[in-house]
């Protein structure tokens, strides 16, 4: 085993921090998703428009350039704004917050296309059938087209979820004590990189790995009733 | 008017109709499908509902649940009139989705894909809608599916999905889903059109008894046994009109419309 020299709670801190920016994206990435899906599969133009731009944006643009946008960008752009305006003010953005918004702001757009797709996959006539016996549009979509939304979208957000725990380890830039950062400073403290940073990169395995016995269990779940052939 | 203002304010109407569509019309884009379809269904009418393909039959039943919006015309459900309004492009639109809900809650819909939940096992496909649209307390909602489930012959495919089920079977489960509801007219789209022909037999059994028990409902067949022998009426459409109508001996007796007659040719 490795000798951790001591920094070996430090890794441990970062897993959890890393864990909590995670599933603080996720949510947020799931919920842009949901509104993105619906957005471009909306027959409002202006909502088609905002959704594929949207979408377009993310493809283009790095995440890091994004991180360091809202980190350090925004808040001077405030600032900027706020003095032209007579106001001297200070902002400052917290590095968890402005961590997690930015990558489930990335990861939004992925989910988008994932829920997109699950929606497109829902057999019509099930949807018809839940509005030919009486259903209104929320209860057909709580009863109806959401659950069988997830079975078509489990895989795809496995997916996102997981590249998602690895970008997570971008926002060591924004000095986040994360699993990423924490390695590189201790990996510096100690003078052992190859230790710490195969450490870390142990730790990002294993939590792969369990999400992905988690997400075949899931599906395993919402596929109950579906002959496989 | 004058007659209805001699009649006392508390009699009865005449004739109880359950459905009642006048002057349907519906066009998609420049093809006009329905040029003004009227039909009535007196309480236990069976009405089969007979054209070839492409007459407008499905659009015109999916009109009446308003899973296609009419573009003109009145349909009353119950003696309840769907009440419309024009959005301000002109197009048609109902003026209230609560009646809307309401109306099509007292309409049972038996598709020809069938169209069971396929995430819902077929009890849970049954309570469904009694549950969540009528309210209905769960374990009426249960007994009610257990009735009707065994009244299509499936006691013993509770718990399965559709996915594991026969086309046959999977047709009888969306009739109890419909059933369940308790509804007052049963609108029936090419019911056993998808099926292998070996299970045709299974679920026009179900229909037939259905009909005979006095259950108001308007078939789209291809089937003319059951339009000669069961109906009460029968309805052929071509091309978006009512072509011929009436009782079935009188219909298939005279066969007035040369079009009935080549319709009747090539489906024997
Ligand atoms: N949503 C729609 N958009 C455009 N055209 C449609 C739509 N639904 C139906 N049509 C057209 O309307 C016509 C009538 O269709 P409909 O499904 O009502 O016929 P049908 O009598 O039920 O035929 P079948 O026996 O094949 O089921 C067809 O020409 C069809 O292509
Ligand atoms: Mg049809």
């Amino acid at each position: 085993m490795f000798d951790l020299k001591g920094y070996g709670w430090m890794l441990w801190d970062g897993v959890q921090l890393t864990l909590a920016v995670a599933v603080c994206a996720m949510v947020v990435a799931l919920f842009l998703g949901l509104i993105g899906a619906w957005g471009k599969l909306s027959s409002v133009p202006v909502a088609r428009l905002a959704a594929e731009t949207y979408t377009t944006v993310i493809r283009g643009v790095p995440e890091l350039i994004l991180i360091l946008i809202v980190y350090y960008g925004v808040p001077t752009l405030i600032q900027d704004v706020a003095e032209t305006m007579g106001a001297d003010i200070f902002v400052d953005f917290n590095s968890f917050i402005a961590g997690f918004l930015t990558i489930g702001f990335v990861y939004g757009a992925f989910a988008t296309e994932v829920f997109r797709g699950a929606y497109q996959a829902v057999p019509r006539g099930q949807i018809e059938a839940a509005y030919a016996i009486g259903m209104s549009r929320m209860l057909m979509a709580r009863r109806i087209l959401l659950p069988q939304m997830w079975r078509f979208a489990l895989p795809g957000l496995g997916n996102v979820w997981m590249v998602l725990i690895k970008a997570t380890a971008l926002i060591s830039v924004i000095q986040l004590p994360e699993l990423m950062r924490n390695a590189d400073i201790a990996a510096r403290a100690v003078r052992q990189p190859f230790t710490f940073f195969f450490a870390a990169s142990l730790i990002y395995l294993a939590i792969t790995i369990v999400s992905m016995t988690v997400q075949h269990r899931a599906e395993a779940w919402a596929n109950r009733g579906v002959r496989r052939s | 008017m004058a007659e209805a203002a001699t009649r006392p304010l508390t009699a009865e109407p005449a004739l109880k109709s359950a459905l009642v569509c006048e002057d349907v019309h519906k066009s998609f884009g420049a093809l006009e499908v329905l040029k003004g379809v009227s039909l009535t269904a007196q309480v236990g009418d069976v009405i089969a509902m007979l054209g070839s393909s492409g007459s407008g039959k499905s659009t015109f039943l999916r009109c009446i649940n308003l899973l296609e919006i009419p573009d003109s015309g009145r349909i009353s459900v119950g003696g309840e009139l769907i009440r419309m309004t024009k959005t301000k492009a002109g197009r048609t639109i109902p003026a209230d989705p609560n009646q809307v809900d309401r109306i099509r809650a007292r309409l049972g819909m038996v598709f020809q894909q069938f169209n069971l939940w396929s995430h819902m096992t077929v009890l849970q496909n049954v309570i469904e809608a009694p549950i969540h649209v009528l309210k209905v307390p769960k374990a009426e909602a249960l007994e009610r599916a257990k009735a009707v489930l065994n009244k299509v012959g499936l006691d013993d495919k509770l718990d399965y999905y559709p996915s594991h089920l026969s086309g046959g079977q999977q047709q009888r489960a969306a009739i109890a889903r419909a059933l369940a509801m308790e509804p007052d007219v049963l609108l029936f789209d090419e019911p056993t059109s998808a099926l292998d022909p070996e299970l045709v037999g299974e679920v026009m059994r179900v229909i037939r008894q259905l009909a005979e028990e006095g259950r108001t409902m308007i078939v789209v067949t291809h089937e003319m046994g059951f339009a000669r022998e069961v109906s009460s009426h029968v309805v052929f459409l071509h091309l978006g009109r009512v072509e011929e109508e009436g009782p079935p001996q009188e219909v298939f007796g005279t066969q007035k419309s040369e079009r009935f007659r080549q319709f009747l040719a090539s489906n024997l």
